[in-house]
């Protein structure tokens, strides 16, 4: 793998602003995309070996698919919840349908203790055997429009179809240990969930395949194939998942760095191929459709979607294919892109990498991070100090003591034991503070640093608290995608930029921010379906529906 | 374990550890009970937060490690050997404890990520849960109204 060409990288500078991580798109190394590769790789089956449905569709179903040896079992419980009771939020403690991911094929006893906890989620305890915990709520405008028009013989409304995408959201994907069930560890080395997040897609992916099946049992007869095609799974994510990009930097670069390589591989292309030419040109015009289709309720979000859609009718320009006869097409297209905002550079650089799987598949082997960061400590002050204005330099700008750059503060919830994020001058709670200011925290560090070099040792048995900070320097060099650049705490910080890199990276799109700090999406939009796995199953980047 | 571990490591924070200090217990309290190790050990380490093992044995593991030597002296101070073996089983190297003579060696193969060992369930008493529970539990913020309407982001309702 060495031996592949690539142009620089794009420097974590650029790259690990909140800004841009903010505009991510899905790519090639999404992990729904990795999944479906492997699926497929694997000739994996997925079978539905138990059903029992009353007719409203409350019941049980088991799915079971065989990935790297090993057969996985989705669990769906789905229950009568009366309307009231039906929300997203954390707060909720009931749900239309509750999932279990199980290690094995369940027998009925193990059906039967599924059924009982998983309806519980949170409230429950669960077993090694567990592997993955979730539930998800109907889409009820959607959900009973299919129903009333399968019951009538008819298809749903197409346009309704497009508007919403899913018939049921999650809410929770819990995975690696909650509520006792398996930690990661478990399954790491296992073909198939060894990438990040695996065992969590499969049972997204599995997820979707029972909400189709339960409309076609309700409603007497199934959706079109089409229609099911682009019925996802709807999510909705908030603060929880910010602070994971921040406690993770080795996953983080990994994740990063994979992306940035494949970026830096394509672009080192001398030349490509007639048929590349074509396939960006049809993905280019695709993914203007999908942005025609990207309609969203937040007024600048809106703003935002039409502007890409005006810049990128310059990029579907770009790729004409007479246009991409010259040296180096795709340095032309991400040098041209530069030039527009960061929507229109981070689509570019998706869209860069969809032809040239050959270059880009083969680095989703490198995003996970089975050892934890492999980096010796610092030795002395003056080490800590070099490595500080060498590679984190971005922390010591901010003054972190005027309330714009330390106006908020993340910490935990005492009532959902949840990530939340406060005002520092407004609220209480602030001496409880979350550690996700590694920036202010790095500073901190520098500023304590002594003027005659010490041992790291004696420096920390002064300064316990500045620990932290030497680790993530010290980490710094090898892991250089690893640290967000940017000030967590200010004014300025916009947790929907870090949960849209996380989403991008699970393979999210249509990305339906409802605030700062929690945003709709959908997943599987556009996947193949649980009995396509032996067709073409990478060819839904950017997914789009004709109504 | 990941649960034990992030549990222990909140109520080492709660306790008064720093943070990365208490990421590094909630690790080594994690592999500790899953070995079968006696709590007992981890509970005093907890009592004497502020101060104490749980600051002193990350300072020494990582000033051994930082001599980048296969055998590098450790001085951890007065510690209970168990403790001190859960911690140096978390290092991301290959490491073991050596006596040789009067001194203590950190063993590490640099070359070498730590062996990944599939977790074990972890069984311990309910009280010592309870007191990582009661410890843990001094991170969190209560809820307030605001807290409520904005802190997690989302409106009152969120259906469709």
């Amino acid at each position: 793998m060495a031996d592949i060409p690539q142009a620089p990288l794009r420097p974590p500078a650029e790259v690990m602003r909140l800004a841009r991580m903010g505009a991510m798109f899905p790519t090639r190394l999404s992990f729904l995309r990795s999944l479906m590769r492997r699926l497929k790789a694997e000739g994996a089956r997925v079978t539905r070996g138990h059903w029992q449905m009353d007719a409203a569709g409350f019941g049980e179903a088991v799915y079971t698919v065989r990935l790297g040896g090993y057969d996985y079992s989705l669990v769906a419980i789905s229950s009568d919840l009366p309307a009231e009771a039906r929300t997203d939020r954390v707060i909720a403690t009931a749900w239309d349908t509750a999932y279990v991911l199980y290690d094995g094929v369940p027998d009925t006893a193990e059906i039967a203790r599924i059924k009982a906890a998983a309806p519980r989620q949170e409230a429950a305890r669960f077993t090694e055997r567990d592997l993955v915990l979730s539930r998800a709520n109907k889409s009820v405008r959607l959900f009973s429009h299919v129903i009333e028009r399968l019951r009538a013989g008819r298809q749903p409304d197409r346009a309704l179809i497009a508007q919403t995408g899913y018939l049921m959201r999650t809410t929770a994907v819990y995975g690696n240990g909650k509520f006792g069930i398996a930690d990661r560890a478990v399954y790491q080395d296992r073909p198939g969930l060894d990438g990040p997040f695996m065992a969590e897609m499969l049972t997204v992916w599995m997820i979707r395949t029972f909400t189709h099946d339960l409309v076609a049992h309700i409603g007497g007869a199934p959706l079109d194939r089409d229609l099911r095609r682009h019925l996802g799974i709807g999510n909705s994510t908030g603060l929880g998942m910010a602070p994971f990009l921040v406690t993770h930097p080795v996953l983080l670069n990994n994740w990063m760095l994979a992306r940035e390589t494949a970026l830096a591989r394509v672009r080192a292309l001398p030349r490509i191929t007639g048929t590349d030419a074509a396939t960006l040109q049809r993905l280019a015009v695709r993914a203007a459709r999908h942005l025609a289709q990207w309609q969203v309720p937040d007024t600048s979000h809106q703003q935002r979607i039409d502007a890409l859609r005006i810049d990128w009718a310059g990029a579907v320009a770009r790729c004409a294919p007479d246009r991409l006869v010259a040296d180096y097409p795709i340095e032309a297209l991400i040098r041209w892109s530069q030039r527009g905002s960061l929507d229109l550079q981070e689509l570019m650089a998706a869209l860069v990498m969809e032809p040239f799987g050959a270059l880009v598949d083969g680095l989703a082997d490198c995003m996970s991070d089975p050892f934890g960061p492999l980096v010796l400590p610092l030795r002395d002050t003056d080490a800590l100090r070099a490595r500080i204005e060498e590679d984190c330099a971005w922390a010591l700008t901010p003054d972190y003591a005027s309330r714009g750059e330390c106006r908020q503060f993340w910490y935990v919830s005492a009532a959902k034991q949840e990530p939340r994020l406060g005002d520092r001058f407004e609220e209480e709670g602030a001496a409880l503070e979350s550690p996700l200011d590694i920036g202010r925290r790095i500073k901190a560090a520098y500023a304590d640093l002594p003027d005659a070099p010490e041992p790291i040792e004696r420096f920390l048995q002064r300064h316990p608290d500045h620990a932290l900070a030497v680790a993530r320097v010290a980490a710094a060099a090898r892991y250089p995608y690893g640290e967000i650049r940017d000030n967590l705490i200010g004014a300025a910080c916009l947790p929907i930029d870090m949960l849209r890199c996380k989403l991008a990276f699970f393979g999210a799109s249509k990305f339906d921010p409802k605030s700062d700090r929690w945003t709709r999406i959908t997943l599987c939009q556009g996947a193949p379906l649980a009995d396509e796995l032996d067709g073409d199953v990478d060819g839904w980047w950017l997914p789009v529906f004709e109504p | 374990m990941t649960e034990i571990a992030a549990l222990a490591a909140k109520a080492a924070r709660g306790a008064g550890a720093p943070p990365l200090q208490a990421a590094r217990f909630g690790q080594a309290a994690a592999r500790h009970l899953a070995a079968g190790r006696d709590a007992g050990v981890f509970k005093e380490a907890l009592a004497a937060l502020p101060a104490g093992p749980v600051l002193q044995v990350p300072i020494a593991l990582d000033a051994a490690l930082a001599c980048g030597q296969a055998d590098a002296p450790l001085h951890p101070g007065d510690v209970d050997p168990d403790f001190l073996c859960s911690y140096v089983e978390c290092l991301p190297f290959q490491a073991a404890l050596a006596q040789e003579r009067d001194r203590l060696l950190l063993r590490v193969d640099l070359s070498h990520p730590a062996p990944q060992q599939r977790p074990a369930r972890i069984i311990c008493d309910a009280g010592f849960i309870a007191e990582l529970e009661h410890l843990a539990a001094r991170t969190y913020v209560p809820d307030t109204a605001q807290s409520r309407a904005r802190g997690a982001g989302a409106g009152l309702t969120d259906n469709d």
